[in-house]
């Protein structure tokens, strides 16, 4: 057992997990954040994708332990904001994906959601060749990944169209 | 929720009402399940194929910290009840019935077969606990190779059966075989393969068994396509009498037929709960997901075809054998649906069918998505063939053989009639969206540069649920009942049986019964989960949309008229003069008139209703298919071959599917793209792979390889709509068809994109190395570049 202090989702938590215990399983069964799902424990499905100071990473290949001191976000984590979000507790990117039927049963969504919303966030103007290799490391076995791809397609174009309109209201101090 | 408007829901991309949870993490699956002193179960799993197990050691095992128990399969043996697999048992399966245990005792039969289980206050511990257990084994001969298997020299897996049947062999003939093969111009042989692949959901097996000794209830959270099926399964195996046996399942992450009842290893978690008292969680993990989870296809086909010089198919004499792997499974019984299937959309005038199945060391054949889709593969693949032999194009070659619209329909030589079948009409549909010569020409011109396309197309049909039959309801598993109720919210709640595991029944149903009752879509309610609740039901056999949209549609109708009856006496109107329209209850032509649904609702809850007035606003609807009637369509791929890597790129697939009046566009074309998804992976990336020691080879995602999105491409589809066979309940089933023809269709194409190597393909996984192999062979010295040489490009300019 080692006590551990990271930041999750914005708050500071503290836990006493063994050494050998998963970020993923940590999240899951210490914090009760159920959200993050686990689908191969061996890096490959995606599914336990979350954001560890700001980048995407695979939550069953790193141990709890080494997520000490540092920012993790899960998808529970993710705020409703913009204009196209803030319904149902969801983002733009969500609400992008609700529009676009992106998923079925949804076990992977959470991943896919993480891995989108790290890889929007570096490159917002990501075509869609670009926004496919970047989920191709994300297993989705239900939809053919067509309409995800759209969801995130239709988010980066929403996120275009709020920026272009920024300018407007800037002048803030 | 934000409040939809639309004229109709039915028929519209009406957003899900599961996603808002769904994207939020805020779904609940098995996983997620948590309950005061529950503990983990972790199994110890065979490391060889075959073995008699001479010993079960756990004592180091009991004696770890944090292990509450450690059950062998002698334990398990002893708190249980033999008999057969429940699945086939209510199936009606007459066949071999091997006698097995849900942990091994006398001998394992497949690598990761369980041998015991260990309980304990984690999954970590109870994974500990299994690397403490001694077992000792003694290495039989593994059988693995339906062939060996069916040699009676071949070790019985089972003791009680003697030998390795596990479906005996049968022959059946529909129309004159003999005659139709003595009378064509010509007679083609073929030997078909289709390899062994699997389900892979992306959440695997699990349970949360939870016995309380004090009212003697078992209560199992699951991950199922049926709380009743998986229910009965429990029943059966602990003994139980099935009121004593809850069922409840949340989000379910998949399945496409793996979920199906209760595995040996979901019993033996019930039963080990029941022994120590304590709720007891099981989830599997990835490696046992892929190795014991259940495997699928795996058949093999000797084929022979009567053929006219015109090209006409005229009889089929087809001899399959089925390799079902260990535990009993599907397998035996998919031949009998095969052989119904096999004519399809086309005008056979025979056709004779055998088929064997055997038992082996492998994973138990469990349903897949269209588990019967050899039958499509088989019958597109030697059209395709014959095609090649007689110079005929693959859309003309199926225009000459699909059976004419008639009235009377006609009837599939296997006896059922093709009532609405729009095969040819999809022919045609491809035919338009995909133009056929321009194609031919940047074939020709691409091969000039040593690039390698290749077009392909197949047809299939689809009984979901299958024409009406004199005989009773259509499709194959009978009725399908639904409880309604009108609450005094003014929600009308359905009760279903249906489980969804991301077919979206929670939308769908609700789109129904809100048009048909008269409230808005956010009015009603999908109850699903439950099996004290929800009445029988079962998520398979893409029976829902015909089966559930029909019970549906007809018990929000019957709920309506009796909400009617009873603001009839409360309105002091005559029913036939009141309507429901958004929520409300009027008199025809006297808007003014409008009271609540939820008011109507109340009065009736209130007992202060008039004499004579039924205030019970609740009904239990059943429907039995109506017409019924096909699913079916065309696809048509366009694939890259480099002959240089074996690397096939689907460059383009177009679907044009007849699947009757959509209820949710969106939702048939998520089914449509992800079963095509399946067949593309099938095709060119998944097997199940064994070594002949019986080594199970593909148990991780780097060796079972998943498409990904770089692998599947846009999907065009086209919907048919055409032939409206009952008055009220046009919707067909959809989800299976999209992996019953997207096999053949690729593999076709592969094949046109090679034959200026005169390739021919009689099996269906082809992976790169595989591609490199099929050109050598077709074309010994031709291809001398690639990896042989090194050299890019090498080999085609040297054939040239």
């Amino acid at each position: 057992m080692a006590d551990i202090t990271l930041r999750v989702n914005g708050a500071t938590r503290t836990g006493s997990p063994e050494a050998r215990k998963t970020l993923a399983d940590f999240l899951r069964d210490d914090l009760n954040l159920t959200g993050t799902h686990v689908g191969c424990e061996h890096g490959v499905c995606g599914a336990c994708t979350v954001i560890l100071d700001g980048r995407a990473v695979r939550s069953c290949l790193m141990l709890a332990v080494q997520a000490a001191g540092r920012e993790v976000t899960t998808i529970e984590g993710l705020a409703p904001d913009g204009e196209h979000g803030g319904h149902e507790g969801l983002g733009t990117l969500q609400q992008a994906m609700w529009d676009s039927h992106s998923f079925q049963c949804g076990f992977c969504t959470p991943g896919f959601v993480m891995q989108a919303t790290a890889f929007l966030g570096d490159h917002p103007d990501a075509d869609e060749q670009q926004i496919r290799e970047a989920l191709s490391g994300n297993i989705c076995r239900c939809t053919g990944y067509q309409s995800i791809i759209d969801g995130v397609l239709l988010a980066a174009q929403r996120n275009r169209t709020l920026r272009n309109r920024e300018p407007l209201s800037e002048e803030r101090p | 929720m934000t409040a939809i408007a639309a004229e109709r829901y039915t028929g519209a991309s009406i957003k899900r009402s599961e996603d808002p949870r769904i994207l939020t993490g805020a779904g609940r699956y098995v996983d997620d399940v948590k309950l005061p002193g529950m503990l983990h179960a972790a199994f110890v799993r065979s490391p060889m194929a075959h073995a008699r197990v001479l010993s079960v050691d756990a004592s180091a095992a009991r004696a770890l910290p944090g292990v509450v128990a450690v059950l062998t399969g002698a334990d398990l043996e002893a708190m249980t009840v033999p008999g057969p697999d429940a699945l086939m048992a209510l199936m009606g399966w007459k066949g071999p019935t091997p006698q097995f245990t849900l942990l091994a005792t006398d001998k394992v039969r497949l690598v990761g077969d369980p041998v015991a289980v260990v309980i304990a206050g984690s999954r970590y511990l109870a994974e500990d606990g299994c690397e403490l257990v001694e077992v000792d084994y003694d290495d039989l001969p593994p059988v693995m190779d339906a062939a060996v298997a069916l040699d009676p020299g071949s070790p019985p897996l089972f003791a009680n059966l003697g030998d390795n049947i596990a479906r005996t062999h049968s022959r059946h003939e529909f129309g004159d075989v003999a005659a139709t093969f003595a009378n064509a111009d010509r007679v083609l042989d073929f030997h078909i393969d289709v390899h062994r692949h699997q389900n892979v959901p992306m959440e695997g097996r699990g349970c949360v068994a939870s016995y309380d000794a004090g009212s003697g209830v078992m209560t199992m959270y699951a991950a199922t396509q049926s709380v009743h099926v998986t229910r009965i399964a429990v029943a059966m195996r602990l003994g139980m009498e099935q009121d004593k046996v809850r069922v409840l399942a949340g989000d379910i992450g998949g399945s496409f037929g793996l979920k199906i009842g209760a595995s040996r290893e979901e019993l033996a978690v019930a039963a080990a709960s029941r022994q120590v008292g304590r709720p007891v969680k099981w989830v599997e993990d990835r490696g046992e997901n892929l190795t014991v989870s259940g495997q699928a296809r795996e058949e093999s086909f000797d084929v022979r075809a009567a053929v006219g010089d015109d090209g006409a198919l005229l009889g089929l004499d087809v001899k399959m054998v089925v390799d079902t792997g260990s535990y009993p499974g599907m397998g035996a019984m998919v031949p009998d649906i095969m052989e119904a299937m096999l004519p399809g959309p086309y005008k056979l005038a025979a056709l004779g069918f055998e088929s064997t199945g055997a038992i082996t060391n492998k994973a138990s054949y469990v349903a897949y998505r269209g588990p019967w889709a050899s039958e499509t593969f088989v019958r597109e693949r030697v059209l395709n063939l014959i095609a090649k032999d007689l110079g005929l194009d693959p859309v003309e070659i199926r225009l000459r053989n699909v059976a004419p619209r008639t009235d009377p329909p006609a009837v599939m030589i296997t006896g059922r009639p093709l009532a609405g079948v729009t095969s040819r009409e999809s022919l045609e549909r491809v035919a338009q969206l995909v133009d056929f010569p321009a194609f031919r020409q940047r074939q020709a011109e691409a091969r000039a540069h040593g690039r390698y396309l290749g077009i392909g197309v197949a047809t299939f049909i689809e009984a979901a649920p299958g024409p009406r039959s004199p005989e009773g309801p259509s499709g194959p598993m009978g009725m399908e009942s639904m409880r309604l109720r009108l609450t005094e919210d003014g929600i009308v709640v359905l009760f279903t049986g249906q489980m969804p595991h991301g077919q979206s029944h929670q939308t769908t149903l609700a789109q129904i019964a809100a048009d048909e009752f008269g409230v808005p879509f956010e009015q009603v309610r999908v109850v699903v989960g439950d099996s004290d609740v929800v009445p029988f039901g079962l998520t398979g056999g893409s029976r829902s949309a015909t089966m559930t949209g029909g019970v549906a549609l007809h018990g929000a109708r019957q709920l309506k008229a009796k909400v009617l009856d009873f603001a009839a006496h409360l309105m002091e109107a005559s029913a036939q003069d009141l309507l429901i329209t958004d929520g409300n209850v009027w008199v025809r032509g006297d808007p003014a008139s409008a009271i609540a649904v939820s008011e109507v609702a109340r009065r009736a809850a209130s007992g202060q209703s008039e004499a004579g007035a039924d205030a019970r606003l609740e009904v239990e609807a059943t429907f039995d298919g109506g017409e019924g009637g096909w699913s079916g369509g065309t696809h048509c791929a366009i694939v890259d071959v480099d002959i240089e890597t074996g690397i096939v790129k689907v460059e383009r697939y177009v679907a044009a599917e007849d699947c009757g009046a959509l209820i949710n566009p969106a939702v048939v074309e998520g089914q449509i793209r992800g079963g095509i998804a399946q067949g593309i992976g099938a095709v060119l990336l998944e097997r199940s792979a064994y070594g002949e020691d019986g080594s199970f080879q593909s148990a991780t995602f780097m060796d079972y390889l998943m498409p990904t999105a770089c692998d599947v491409p846009r999907i065009e589809i086209e919907h048919l709509e055409t032939v409206p066979l009952d008055a009220d309940v046009n919707f067909r089933g959809v989800g299976e068809g999209g992996m019953i023809v997207a096999p053949p269709t690729v593999v076709n194409a592969i094949e046109d994109a090679l034959s200026p190597f005169g390739v021919r393909i009689y099996e269906q996984h082809l992976p790169p190395a595989r591609i490199l192999e099929l050109i050598a062979a077709a074309a010994p010295g031709q291809l001398t570049g690639g990896f042989a040489a090194g050299g890019r490009g090498t080999g085609v300019a040297r054939r040239r």
